[in-house]
């Protein structure tokens, strides 16, 4: 188990490495600098003379080659540092850990509720497989799955926070709170938590078609095998047979699922943080690409593949434990 | 708000960028953009340059010696809102607030109804000093550091919590404002100027702002260490800037310009905060101390920023010690007690938001103008009002492309295309077409009036013959032997993701395609057509400038080889009538200069100028006191700062 472990960390290690060598050289290769994007937003008649533009460069270290500034920041890393950026003024890492409590809300809270309602609805979909309910809640499901996310948020916005508005039922139509910061923590959390609603709403209903369908293609495999013909012949009753000898044989997949979605919990949604003015994680990689603020790509990049690298390590271990026949060695 | 003094000029100054940038899907971010070319510059370092080295030091002489040597002119020192007051003392609008209100703006002259009616200052006793109103701005803050500014929304929130001396107004002429200066005065030889400043101003840290800050901070822009991206061009004019004492400050300037007036004008720093700090850290953000000042900064203008929620919301607040200094009242109150500028990237959402009552106003694109604001959800809480904007669009020819270095294939251009559609059905006969690069109404432009090209489809043919365009194989598509090879007339246009504009670049490739000429329009990311232009690596492009205050600012799009010059334009007249213009003091004659610059430019249609594009806002009820300058209505004094919110009865 150890040295399975510590070849994995290597490996995870070295995979770091790579990825993260990959996304600086690609970084730094899209036409356009931090200061290029910089000066567009300046006033023209406030004009920067090439020397001063040189200047500017250097101070940014962005006059040497990229490979040498991704050893620079390589060995920040190590000392445990993730930079400054370039356009918010601030420490990489005071930017991230700014955004992951809201990022965490709605995604954590949405994967809570996906979960929580995907299984006994895949189960039930191949419980009833094929028949009149089944088919038209699958029907639901796809046409949820197919509904753009930024049609719906838009609709919703529309219905909860416009047609509502004033009611009972209105929501806000976008950001996080409305209160002053000295509010007590009750009432701030009470509002932070109405204007989530609408965002995990939305962050919900696409992945729950997903898992729900995932988890019944699965099991419509399972049930095809030997031993659930086995187990019916023995006698076990319907949910018996769903649940304890079917179910269980479609865990590995879904352990794989589990793990893959880590780093999406952090990772946050562009679209859906856009639309509603979150400050999730996803807006500020999306806008760090946009800037081209190299120190906030690579640290975002850096946490990004260090999650997903975790989840499938974590995915590995729970195989064990979901099936006794795979073994860490 | 308060006539924001001189930030709001910065701010202005910056806006006109912001203006052009225009309103991209999600982000203010836009091709357009100003801004220096590296050409010049060859990759891998530059020797070390005038840049890179602090300005000399300077003895400066006695005060004593200026005064008895300088002949001293007076120059203006105003009050941005007590002008307009009196300005709309002498006007009478036809209808009240209410009966205003009422109107639908469909037509020019409802518009301007509704601006007479809505744009005036309040009463005694009319306005709610208590009130908030909630800003919409599209993105966040970089930086609250005054000089480290350079977005659009840092120059919103700096017009309202900085600190400068001078500022402009609605007519876009330049002026001390009288909120922090006694008096401004400017050598007879143009070399020198002297400004007195008030006493009775303070930091919202309760420390007096003085003389001592203003030559402090043109120490730090100036330092090569410091990343100042905008500010420093102007103050770099600059031979030195001395304190005298607390409240004397003298600009010792290069040369004699007309453009010196523009370059006194820079954000100033709080000494007593940075003095400290800033040589440890000249990076202005690396140290804990920046850090935390970028958090929480010292503020010098009318409102301090108390609260920052990063992609959220910034909330400035009403500062006592702006208007009361020593127990009494200095400087009028500004209007708004508290201002919340609330980030919202998303188009759709911040109308929604502007619908719901959620912000208070909000700049519209023009298809929000025609098909999303005509309804009752809109005018039940909302009005809406539009104004002429110095802000132009263009089409840029590559001078250094093989297809456009004959000026008779770019005038074929111009005559090819179908202004008249692009303007009716496009741009929904919202806009004034353009001619050049200064607006006809401004006073540097030509007094012949330049006629906006139209299509003329003969003429651009015979142009293209004339040029030696033909289709010699017969392909349907024109072409030129060059250096023994037949180049097809086939060219890329860059150009930014949005709807519109690639529509009007769609509606060219039509056009061209009736004369047989092949056009690709490239829909390309706003910082990779940046990039590219000023690498001169395109044939074609679609931009737009905002027109500076000064004509001055845009000889870096003419001057040979200089910074915006992106199309490789080189012209030794129009070199040298920027030149004279800059050092011409006297308007009339400085005028002349720039219409003859205008001219020439028609006559070599380096672009094919498009349309002048207005500002469209939506402003809540309760809004009143908007007044439009050639810049928007916020960043000119007084701007923002006569809005107003009536007292609920």
């Amino acid at each position: 188990m150890a040295s399975y472990l510590l070849r994995r960390l290597l490996l995870g290690g070295l995979t770091l490495v790579a990825i993260t060598f990959i996304v600086y050289g690609l970084a730094r290769n899209m036409p356009g600098t931090p200061l290029t994007v910089q000066l567009g937003e300046t006033d023209p008649s406030r004009k920067l003379n090439p020397e001063d533009q040189e200047r500017m460069r250097r101070i940014y270290g962005l006059d040497r080659p990229w490979p040498e500034g991704y050893v620079r920041w390589l060995g920040s890393v190590f000392r445990g540092d993730l930079g400054r950026s370039f356009s918010r003024k601030q420490p990489v890492i005071t930017l991230i850990g700014e955004r992951i409590g809201p990022t965490f809300l709605v995604s954590g809270t949405a994967f809570l509720l996906t979960w929580l309602m995907g299984v006994p609805l895949g189960l039930y979909a191949s419980a009833r497989s094929g028949r009149l309910d089944e088919r038209a809640s699958s029907l639901l499901l796809y046409v949820l799955y197919s509904f753009p996310t930024f049609v719906a948020a838009l609709f919703l916005q529309v219905v909860f926070a416009v047609w509502l508005r004033d009611t009972r039922w209105e929501l806000p139509l976008f950001g996080m709170s409305d209160l002053p910061a000295d509010a007590g923590w009750l009432a701030r959390a009470v509002d932070i938590a109405r204007h989530a609603i609408l965002p995990i709403t939305c962050q919900t209903y696409v992945s729950l078609a997903y898992d729900s369908r995932f988890i019944k293609a699965n099991m419509e495999e399972a049930v095809r095998q030997d031993y659930v013909r086995t187990a019916r012949a023995k006698g076990a009753g319907p949910w018996r047979v769903l649940f304890h000898h079917a179910f269980r044989n479609t865990l590995i997949p879904l352990v794989t699922l589990l793990g893959l979605s880590l780093p999406g919990l952090i990772g946050g949604s562009v679209i859906i943080e856009q639309i509603f003015t979150w400050p999730g994680m996803g807006r500020l990689f999306f806008e760090s690409i946009r800037e081209r603020d190299y120190p906030t790509i690579m640290g975002l990049t850096l946490m990004f593949s260090v999650l997903t690298l975790v989840g499938q390590l974590l995915a590995d271990m729970l195989y064990c434990l979901v099936d006794p026949r795979v073994s860490v060695s | 708000m308060r006539r924001g003094s001189d930030p709001a000029i910065r701010a202005a100054a910056c806006l006109a960028l912001a203006a052009v940038v225009g309103l991209p899907a999600c982000s203010r971010r836009g091709d357009d953009l100003p801004q220096p070319a590296t050409t010049a510059a060859a990759p891998g370092g530059i020797p070390a340059s005038a840049a890179d080295r602090p300005p000399e030091p300077f003895d400066p002489p006695p005060l004593a010696d200026l005064d008895r040597d300088a002949k001293w002119i007076d120059r203006p020192v105003r009050d941005g809102l007590k002008l307009l007051r009196e300005q709309q003392g002498r006007e009478q609008p036809e209808d009240t607030a209410a009966e205003a209100l009422a109107l639908r703006n469909t037509s020019a002259s409802v518009n301007r109804r509704i601006l007479a009616a809505l744009g005036r200052l309040p009463e005694d006793g009319e306005a709610d000093f208590s009130a908030r109103v909630d800003r919409h701005v599209p993105g966040d803050l970089g930086s609250t550091n005054p000089i480290m500014i350079s977005t659009t929304a840092e120059f919103d929130i700096l017009g309202l919590t900085g600190f400068g001396l001078f500022s402009f107004g609605r007519d876009l002429e330049p002026f001390a404002s009288a909120e922090s200066v006694v008096s401004w005065q400017t050598s007879a030889d143009g070399l020198l100027d002297k400004v007195v400043l008030r006493d009775d101003m303070v930091w919202s840290d309760g420390k007096p702002i003085t003389a001592q800050d203003v030559a402090f901070s043109y120490m730090v822009i100036m330092d090569p260490r410091v990343p100042v991206p905008a500010v420093r061009s102007g103050t770099d004019q600059m031979r030195w800037v001395h304190a005298y004492d607390d409240r004397t400050v003298v600009f010792f300037h290069k040369e004699p310009l007309a453009t010196n007036v523009w370059n006194i004008n820079y954000p100033v720093l709080p000494k007593h905060v940075y003095e400290n700090t800033w040589e440890a850290d000249p990076t202005l953000k690396e140290s804990a101390e920046h850090v935390r000042l970028e958090q929480e900064p010292v503020s010098g203008g009318p409102y301090e920023i108390v609260e920052r929620k990063r992609g959220q919301q910034i909330v400035l607040r009403r500062r006592e010690s702006w208007s009361h200094v020593g127990g009494r009242q200095v400087r009028d109150v500004p209007f708004f007690k508290e201002i919340r500028f609330r980030i919202i990237e998303d188009a759709n959402t911040a109308l929604l938001a502007l619908k719901a009552g959620e912000i208070d106003e909000l700049a519209l694109s023009p298809e929000q103008w025609t098909t999303q604001t005509t309804d009752d959800a809109f005018s039940a809480r909302n009005t809406k009002v539009t104004a002429t904007e110095w802000v132009s669009f263009h089409f840029g020819w590559n001078i250094e492309s093989p297809f456009f270095a004959d000026r008779r294939v770019r005038r074929a251009m111009s005559y090819a295309f179908d202004h008249d559609r692009m303007l009716e059905k496009l741009c929904y006969g919202l806009y004034k077409p353009a001619a050049g690069n200064f607006p006809e109404e401004s006073w540097m432009a030509p007094k012949r009036k330049l006629q906006p090209y139209r299509q003329d489809l003969d003429k651009a043919e015979a142009l293209l013959d004339e040029a030696g365009w033909i289709d010699h194989d017969n392909d349907g598509i024109r072409d030129k032997e060059i250096d023994g090879r037949l180049v097809p007339f086939e060219f890329s246009m860059l150009v930014n993701q949005q709807p519109l504009r690639i529509a009007i670049c769609t509606l060219l490739k039509e056009n061209l395609g009736q004369i047989g000429v092949q056009l690709n329009v490239r829909p390309t990311e706003a910082t990779v057509i940046q990039d590219l232009t000023q690498k001169r690596k395109f044939q074609a492009y679609f931009g737009g400038w905002g027109a500076g205050t000064d004509p001055d600012s845009s000889e870096n799009i003419w001057a040979t080889g200089a910074g915006r010059n992106y199309v490789g334009y080189s012209n030794p007249e129009v070199d040298r009538l920027y030149a004279e213009g800059r050092r011409e003091l006297d308007r009339a004659k400085r005028a002349e200069k720039y219409g003859r610059i205008q001219e020439i430019l028609y006559d070599d249609q380096p672009y094919t100028w498009l349309f002048w594009r207005n500002s469209f806002y939506g402003f809540s009820k309760d809004l009143r006191g908007y007044v439009f300058s050639p810049r928007g209505p916020y960043n000119y004094t007084p701007g923002f700062g006569s809005l107003w919110m009536p007292r609920q009865e």
